[in-house]
């Protein structure tokens, strides 16, 4: 079976997150470097902030 | 005259004596539910076993076959309940009870059982920590097995909905006690584990030993070994304690718990964490178009660097650019979560337009207009004060 493409996990945007605020920390990229990355981040804390908030329970129930 | 070889009148073969029994006994008596102490118990490697059944003053012989499952690990001595059915045995003469299931008799039997299996089990390695494995931090998808009614289910969903509603929940119904829920135990273990999910919660609410007995048995117990996703088991109150709960990777005292062990992070957290570190990318980002700019300057109106001023300059007018795109991005976030901020506040103004006047606030009004907080009155001033109850007009002094 073929892999369907997926979007990002929740798990992997936060751990994308955490990486450009650590090179953002580190302070030693290009500026340019910095907004492209800022950019990003910013987004994804949007985006991550506003999957929390809406998030519901999916239940699903199987049976024999 | 009859010939000597002939039958005398009114006998019959053995075989047809035999049959006759047979018809009296397996149709006479039949189904049978019998009390009784198991003696010389022999699972033979067919996977057959052989064993006798006995009172103070009677023994009868019995036999399980292979496809009927055993839920515990019978011992000589022990009191059991028996079902099944009388049969005869042909070429031997002998009758047995063929039994269908069989369980400890009574809650010292009960207790008993849970010990020997305990010992059992405990002596193959299947309650070692080495064994067991650590829950997912990080679950996307959680596979509970329980009854479909009762205050267990509703109390997991509830706690994984408080602390993690970003989840996907698989529920497999199942008995959870009484005839047939061991089985059916074992069979949603072995499907859960077909699913994507990450993690399993067993288990059940409190009740007695009997109504907890299917989380005692050994095919439960090995399901759970068994099982390539963890599990936790969530088997009654804090105080009841099962096989399965020692077998298991995690031992919940409840369901609840069960459903917080799952969630070691909560929403909240991740809240807390997303908005600490926009907080800190902003700081930086910040500071480090400062620090820049500033050691830019220094050499610019240093004397000593003249020849490469010029390209400085440059450098430094571009770093005001980016901090004012980044300044922009900012106040370009900033204003999507005022506008949000905004939406709640208008949806709540709507939900409850007298809410502030109920609570003893007055609306300010002056020519007709509303004040604004940034609106300023001057003595002379004349004011409409609104209130839930009454209008006032008021002069400023």
């Amino acid at each position: 079976m073929a892999k369907k493409p997926e979007i990002p996990s929740l798990e992997e945007q936060l751990k994308r997150l955490e990486e450009i605020a650590q090179i953002l920390d580190r302070g030693d990229v290009p500026l340019e470097d910095q907004l492209a990355l800022f950019s990003e981040g910013m987004a994804l804390a949007t985006a991550c902030r506003e999957y929390l908030e809406q998030a519901e329970l999916r239940v699903k129930r199987i049976t024999e | 005259m009859k010939n000597n070889n002939e039958l005398p009148e009114g006998a019959v073969s053995v075989s047809e004596l035999t049959h006759a029994i047979r018809g009296l006994l397996e149709e006479g008596i039949g189904d049978v539910l019998v009390v009784g102490e198991i003696s010389n118990f022999k699972q033979h490697t067919s996977g057959h076993r052989y064993f006798t059944l006995k009172d103070g003053d009677a023994a009868i012989s019995g036999v399980m076959w292979r496809s009927r499952t055993l839920t515990f690990i019978p011992e000589d001595g022990m009191e059991v309940v028996v079902g099944g059915r009388l049969s005869v045995y042909a070429a031997r003469g002998t009758y047995q009870i063929d039994c269908m299931y069989m369980r400890p008799l009574g809650v010292g039997g009960l207790y008993a059982a849970f010990e020997k299996l305990k010992k059992d089990l405990a002596q193959r390695g299947w309650f070692d920590d080495g064994r067991k494995r650590a829950l997912p931090r990080f679950p996307k998808t959680v596979g509970i097995i329980t009854s479909p009614t009762g205050a267990a289910i509703q109390d997991m969903l509830s706690t994984l909905q408080r602390r993690f509603p970003a989840l996907n929940v698989i529920v497999r119904p199942t008995l959870v006690q009484g005839e047939g829920s061991a089985e059916d135990i074992v069979a949603a273990i072995n499907q859960m584990n077909q699913t994507d999910a990450d993690v399993i919660i067993v288990g059940r609410g409190g009740g007695s030993i009997e109504d907890l007995w299917s989380f005692n048995t050994e095919i439960v117990a090995e399901a759970i070994v068994n099982s390539r996703l963890p599990i936790v088991s969530a088997v009654g109150h804090e105080t009841d304690t099962t096989i399965a709960d020692f077998v298991a990777d995690r031992r919940a005292a409840t369901p609840t718990a069960a459903a917080e062990l799952v969630t070691p992070i909560t929403v909240e957290d991740l809240l807390y964490t997303v908005d600490d570190l926009r907080e800190r990318m902003i700081m930086n980002v910040l500071e480090n178009v400062t620090s820049l700019r500033d050691l830019a300057e220094s050499f610019v109106d240093g004397t000593a660097v003249r020849r490469i001023s010029e390209r400085i300059q440059h450098r430094s007018q571009r770093i005001d650019e980016i901090e004012s795109r980044i300044h922009r991005t900012i106040t370009h976030h900033v204003l999507l979560l005022q506008q949000k901020l905004d939406h709640h506040t208008t949806h709540l103004a709507t939900l409850h337009p007298e809410r502030p006047l109920k609570l003893g606030y007055a609306i300010v009004e002056r020519d007709g207009k509303t004040l604004s907080i940034h609106d300023h009155t001057q003595p002379g001033d004349r004011l409409t004060l609104k209130r839930y109850y009454e209008v006032a007009r008021v002069v400023v002094e």
